[in-house]
């Protein structure tokens, strides 16, 4: 009995929380799911880019603060020299970058980056031996890499050594790359994790344990890689000089984002990122002060009163709400090889039915803006002027334009499942159109799915209709315009198998322009007659909530946030100051 | 016969039992409004919006309203229907299996036993939840999806049961005797040993109701119960975004019930089991 | 004793066999195709094609049944396709916080069950029986979602007594983060433990050697302690071994809730990507696992009480 009672003492009494340490220049994210590791080719969601970002780089980024967004050299010496026909880039590299140090190199000191670190990392891309998730960015892009990539396909190796035209060093930081045919967002591409730079010496010393020993040239050095935990970084002391930029947006100087200005990068010592997938978990550590800044995804709710402001308690502790619109589109999505959608009259009819605004306030606290079209504010071909005529909510002319497409009060029209993610919100979702539809005679039903049954039934075209939201990959249109574009059809992104031939044609031609008021224009007049033909049942723009604790520093929300963490830094007295009121 | 007055002793001492009178009536009571339910006598409007969007508890709402303005107590009603139909839809697969499997592997022996017994060691050397999960994501979800995973992975507690109990009953004179009379194997099995272990059967099964309950709640939970009708699992998943926002009626309502159904079915379980169990007769 | 325990050890093999193919038929059936989950949103359709081959699938179904049982008897299990970890690593690594919650968790639920079902044995039948079984019963009836939802909620963050998640490996750093969650489980156990000991006790006490002992003047505890408690304990040995198993396989729900990073939590992740050389693995170790614990239950059996011959 003596072991039980010290046992149960033991469970009690130091059951007490622990001390929380306010001397330490470190930062508390929260990641809010899980991640594979650390291989850039297979990183295809912002929370592993997320991690990637702070130990590998590319040759490019987004300023941090600058909006819209603009893509600045980051391993780069500066943007490219491009051909006059757009097909053959030169970068220059940035001189005296190592990478980490690491076992994997002689001496275990990292060396310096060269082109071929960057033609390696390209290749990995395309290596039929890796299938990387981000194959699809540089798919008949680059000139010889397709072949390449066939070639070996069968084969039991792919032969790095072999020439590619379309990749060439110049000298030992000089790289060349032709293209196919112009490829407009290629830079964008050269942003994104998958084209993070990576050594071969780690590859091939790691091999498959590559991924959770990452060795790049980033701010910071992977210490702790526990998967479903946490995982910690310190800061990277051969880190190049980088430092804080002297420009923002305007009015970043009034925020104070400028105040750190001209600061050597990283401005923090070391990274703590908890992995809490489940959302009660998330907010109640971060109220307890426990993380710097959280994302609130579906519980913004809890942080927000009617008026969209942060409710008292948290801003007497100082902490801030940050909101900012996404680049992104949620949509309910018809099967467009479902003869029964074949009828426009029925999609704008069912289009009409559902009630936008209701729905915006329910699950949205009225912070989504509805969608018109394709385009989401913030990328050029939006217009804030267009208004799709079938987007409002207009029971009549729904039950009218039903009506003259043979199904008066939906007689005749089938039961209608639309499948979704198992989540909570998605499915009351579903339940909330299921009603709307009601009112004009059509049954709805919901299909809970996992992640990869949803993936697997819209890419073998087995579903009716599928709702899903589309996040952008980089700050370019084409991006969503892609998804009703009718060579990506199943299992491409256009999941809906839409085809529209005149859109079509546009679209060829649109997306080889360069970025350009005409393009923008072009895209415009794309998007506003797509929307008219109803390929799906257009959702939301939705809106991002961050809170940050207040001592954390230059936080500015981003869409394609990897190398965001650098610029970030912590108050220590302010954070002193206000432990004592968590 | 002596039997039959064992059960009359039984039921007899069984309706002393305040507390268990009590868990039956609540089981009564919970059957009935879930047959009422499936008849479409109440409850049959549990998605009409009735009020606005959460509305707390008030006299014309007992339990206040949901985010669509449903009335919540409509929507535990129609749980409870989901909630019995799991159970009885779960004793009914998992009783028929795992009597007749532990009959024949208990009376037969030999290579029958064998077999059985791998049978059921395998399922239970799975785990329980991973079964379910597997199951249902299988058979497509919903509420057929449900029965079925937990009927398969019940089964196999009442086979063992009625295995040993089959066995020990086996030996026994009357059973011998009926054998020197002339009886096969089959009557000898199902009508003089079966009846000797009813009692096992109800016991387990009133345990195994309550267990199949909040295998649904569970199930539900997780995305993978019934679909397009409340359940007591999706009404407590709702809650958890809802509970933020100071709305608790929906997660009370649904646990409430649940609490009710599962103490009841347990009470009524541990009183059967002091009754039928003559080892325990003298209490 | 040998040549039982090399029968048991033996019959391992055909359970094996059997388990590989129930999960076999499971999950080669399964809706999801990983193939789509390993490629992301934007996969090509040859990308699918070439994914699926490496992955095996294209294999026959035989050819596929052969692979899972041989990984059954060798314990390789190769890796994940969602995490791309090493699946035995992965379970190296999930088991130590998986053990952390539930082993102290399981002595303190079980010794105080014990306690409690020798005090309402002694009391049987009287107010206080009623009135703890009653506390008991009612504590298993409530949803352990409601359990997580609200301590976690008023213990963790408003009272500020626990971790409200996460995990840190070592003694005693981890007891802050297991403590709710491990009180949590005690009372989801009380319930049933209390209510086994209970009967096991009961079964004992109209033993006739009880009522000699009664006869001899005994007082009731000490009938109780000394000589219902010694043979009871034979049926509650088996009863405790035989949980053993759902020990290290973690507690689902508690573990993805309080962010511990256990084997529960590693299978329900498994389970929703459709990550099937996870799923296999993790059925098979504890099939084994099982196996092996009944085993030692029955061992133990006949040591506890030698009057039990093992066949």
């Amino acid at each position: 009995m003596k072991f039980l009672s010290i046992l149960l003492c033991a469970l009690i009494f130091s059951g007490c929380s622990k001390e929380r340490n306010f001397d330490e220049r470190e930062l508390h994210l929260i990641s809010l799911e899980k991640f594979a590791g650390f291989d850039p080719i297979q990183v295809s969601d912002r929370y592993s880019g997320n991690e990637t970002g702070k130990v590998y780089e590319g040759l490019f980024e987004f300023h941090p603060f600058k909006r819209p967004y603009i893509l600045v050299p980051n391993l780069a010496e500066s943007l490219p020299t491009v051909s006059a026909d757009g097909l053959v880039y030169t970068f220059k590299l940035k001189k005296g970058v190592v990478f980490h140090d690491s076992p994997c190199f002689k001496d275990g000191k990292g060396r310096e980056l060269r082109a071929d670190d960057v033609l390696y990392s390209i290749r990995r891309l395309a290596d039929p031996k890796l299938q990387a998730k981000g194959w699809w960015l540089i798919d008949d892009k680059i000139s010889g890499l397709n072949e390449w990539r066939t070639k070996y396909a069968s084969l039991d190796h792919s032969n790095y050594e072999e020439a590619i035209d379309g990749l060439k060093k110049i000298d030992e930081l000089t790289v060349q790359i032709t293209l196919k045919k112009p490829f407009p967002q290629f830079l964008y591409a050269l942003a994104m994790p998958y084209t993070f730079i990576v050594p071969k010496e780690a590859v091939d010393h790691f091999g498959k344990e590559f991924l959770n020993h990452p060795v790049g040239t980033g701010p910071f050095i992977l210490e702790k890689f526990e998967q479903s935990n946490e995982i910690v970084y310190h800061k990277n002391p051969t880190f190049r000089e980088k430092f804080y930029p002297t420009e923002g947006a305007e009015g970043d100087d009034k925020l104070g984002l400028l105040a750190d200005a001209g600061k050597r990068l990283p401005l923090v010592d070391k990274i703590t990122v908890h992995i809490m997938p489940e959302s009660q978990t998330q907010w109640l550590s971060f109220q307890k002060g426990k993380a710097d800044l959280l994302e609130l995804k579906s519980m913004y709710e809890r942080a927000v009163d009617k008026s969209k402001e942060l409710h008292q308690e948290l801003k007497s502790k100082g902490i801030r709400l940050f909101m900012d619109p996404m680049l992104d589109v949620t949509f309910y999505a018809f099967n467009h090889e479902n003869p029964f959608f074949k009828n426009r009259k029925v999609r704008q009819a069912i289009s009409l039915a559902y009630n936008r605004a209701e729905n915006n306030k329910l699950f949205y606290n009225n912070s989504a803006l509805e969608a018109q079209g394709v385009i989401p504010p913030g990328l050029g071909g939006y217009r804030k002027e267009f208004k799709n005529p079938y987007t409002k909510f207009d029971i009549d002319q729904a039950k009218r334009l039903l009506r003259e497409a043979g199904y008066p009060d939906g007689k005749g029209f089938p039961e209608i499942t639309i499948e979704t993610r198992s989540e909570t919100s998605a499915r009351q979702s579903i339940e909330y159109f299921a009603k709307c539809m009601e009112k004009i005679g059509i049954v709805v039903k919901a299909g809970i799915n996992t992640w990869p049954e949803l993936v697997k039934k819209v890419s073998t075209k087995q579903h009716q209709m599928y709702t899903m939201a589309w996040g952008a990959d980089y700050p370019d249109a084409e991006n969503f315009l892609g998804l009703v574009y009718c060579p990506n059809q199943s299992p491409g992104s256009n999941g809906a198998n839409y085809c529209n031939p005149d859109f079509d044609a546009l679209f060829k031609q649109a997306t080889i322009l360069q970025d350009s008021p005409e393009r923008s224009a072009f895209y415009e007049k794309m998007n506003e007659m797509v929307s008219l033909d109803v390929p799906w049942v257009f959702g939301f723009h939705r809106t991002e909530f961050y809170v940050a604790q207040a001592w954390l520093k230059n936080f500015k929300q981003m869409e394609f946030n990897h190398t965001q963490f650098q610029y970030l830094g912590v108050d220590l007295e302010v954070k002193k100051e206000l432990s004592k009121k968590f | 016969m002596k039997n039959h007055s064992l059960w009359r002793d039984a039921f007899g001492r069984l309706f002393q039992d305040k507390w268990a009178v009590a868990s039956f009536i609540i089981v009564i009571a919970y059957s009935l409004v879930a047959i009422l339910s499936a008849m479409g006598l109440i409850a049959y409007d549990w998605a009409r919006e009735v009020g606005g969007s959460n509305l707390p508890p008030s006299a014309e709402h007992y339990f206040g309203t949901d985010i669509f303005g449903r009335d919540v107590l409509s929507k535990v009603i129609r749980g409870t229907q989901i909630a019995m139909s799991v159970g009885l839809a779960t004793s009914l697969i998992a009783i028929p299996i795992g009597v007749i499997l532990g009959a024949f592997a208990g009376y037969f022996g030999g290579w029958v036993d064998d077999l059985i017994t791998w049978l059921y060691t395998t399922f239970s050397s799975i785990p329980n939840i991973m079964l379910l999960i597997s199951i249902t994501m299988i058979l497509g979800k919903g509420l057929f999806a449900v029965y079925v995973a937990l009927g398969a992975t019940s089964w196999v507690n009442l086979c063992r049961l009625i295995r040993g109990e089959v066995m020990k009953h086996k030996e026994r004179e009357y059973v011998q005797a009926a054998g020197a009379i002339g009886g096969g194997h089959f009557r000898k099995l199902f009508k003089h040993i079966l009846p000797n272990v009813t009692h096992i059967i109800i016991i387990n099964t009133s345990l195994q109701f309550q267990i199949a309950i909040k295998s649904e709640v569970i199930l539900s939970y997780l995305g993978l119960g019934v679909q397009g009708e409340p359940s007591w699992g999706t009404m407590i998943d709702d809650a958890k975004l809802e509970l933020s926002r100071g709305v608790w009626w929906q997660l009370a309502g649904a646990t409430l019930a649940m609490f009710v159904i599962v103490l009841a079915f347990n009470l009524l379980g541990d009183a059967l089991r002091d009754s039928l169990d003559p080892k325990l007769k003298g209490k | 004793m040998t040549k039982y325990i090399i029968r048991r050890l033996l019959y391992m093999i055909p359970v094996l066999m059997g388990v590989s193919l129930i999960i076999f038929i499971l999950f080669n059936l399964v809706a999801g195709d990983p193939s789509a989950v390993l490629l992301g949103k934007n996969a090509t359709a040859r990308q699918m094609l070439e994914m699926k081959e490496q992955l095996g699938l294209n294999k026959s179904h035989f050819a596929q049944y052969v692979d899972i049982l041989k990984s059954a008897f060798t314990f390789d299990f190769g890796r994940s396709w969602a995490t791309k970890q090493q699946i035995t690593y992965m379970i190296k690594q999930g088991a130590y916080p998986s053990l952390c919650l539930t082993i102290p968790a399981f002595i303190i639920s079980t010794i105080l069950s014990l306690i409690i079902a020798l005090v309402v044995a002694f009391y049987r039948g009287k107010g206080i029986d009623l009135f703890i079984r009653f506390v008991c019963i009612a504590g298993m009836s409530i949803s352990a979602l409601a359990y997580i939802l609200g301590f976690q909620y008023f213990f963790a963050f408003k009272l500020g007594w626990f971790e409200i998640s996460g995990f840190e490996y070592g003694f005693p750093n981890f007891v802050p983060y297991v403590a709710l969650p491990g009180i949590i489980w005690i009372l989801l156990s009380l319930g049933p433990d209390v209510r086994f000991f209970r009967t096991i006790i009961l079964d004992e006490v109209y033993q006739d050697y009880v009522r000699t002992a009664r006869a001899k003047g005994l007082s009731e505890m000490t009938i109780l302690l000394k000589h219902v408690l010694r043979n009871a304990m034979i049926p509650i040995i088996t009863y405790v071994v035989i949980q053993i198993p759902y020990l290290i396989l973690g507690a689902l729900l508690l573990e993805s809730f309080f962010g511990i990073p256990g084997l529960g939590g590693i299978t329900l992740n498994a389970l929703n990507s459709s990550d099937f050389p996870v799923i296999k693995a993790m059925a098979i170790l504890s099939s084994v696992i099982y196996i092996i614990f009944s085993l030692i239950s029955d061992i133990l059996y006949t040591v506890a009480d030698p009057r039990v011959k093992l066949k």
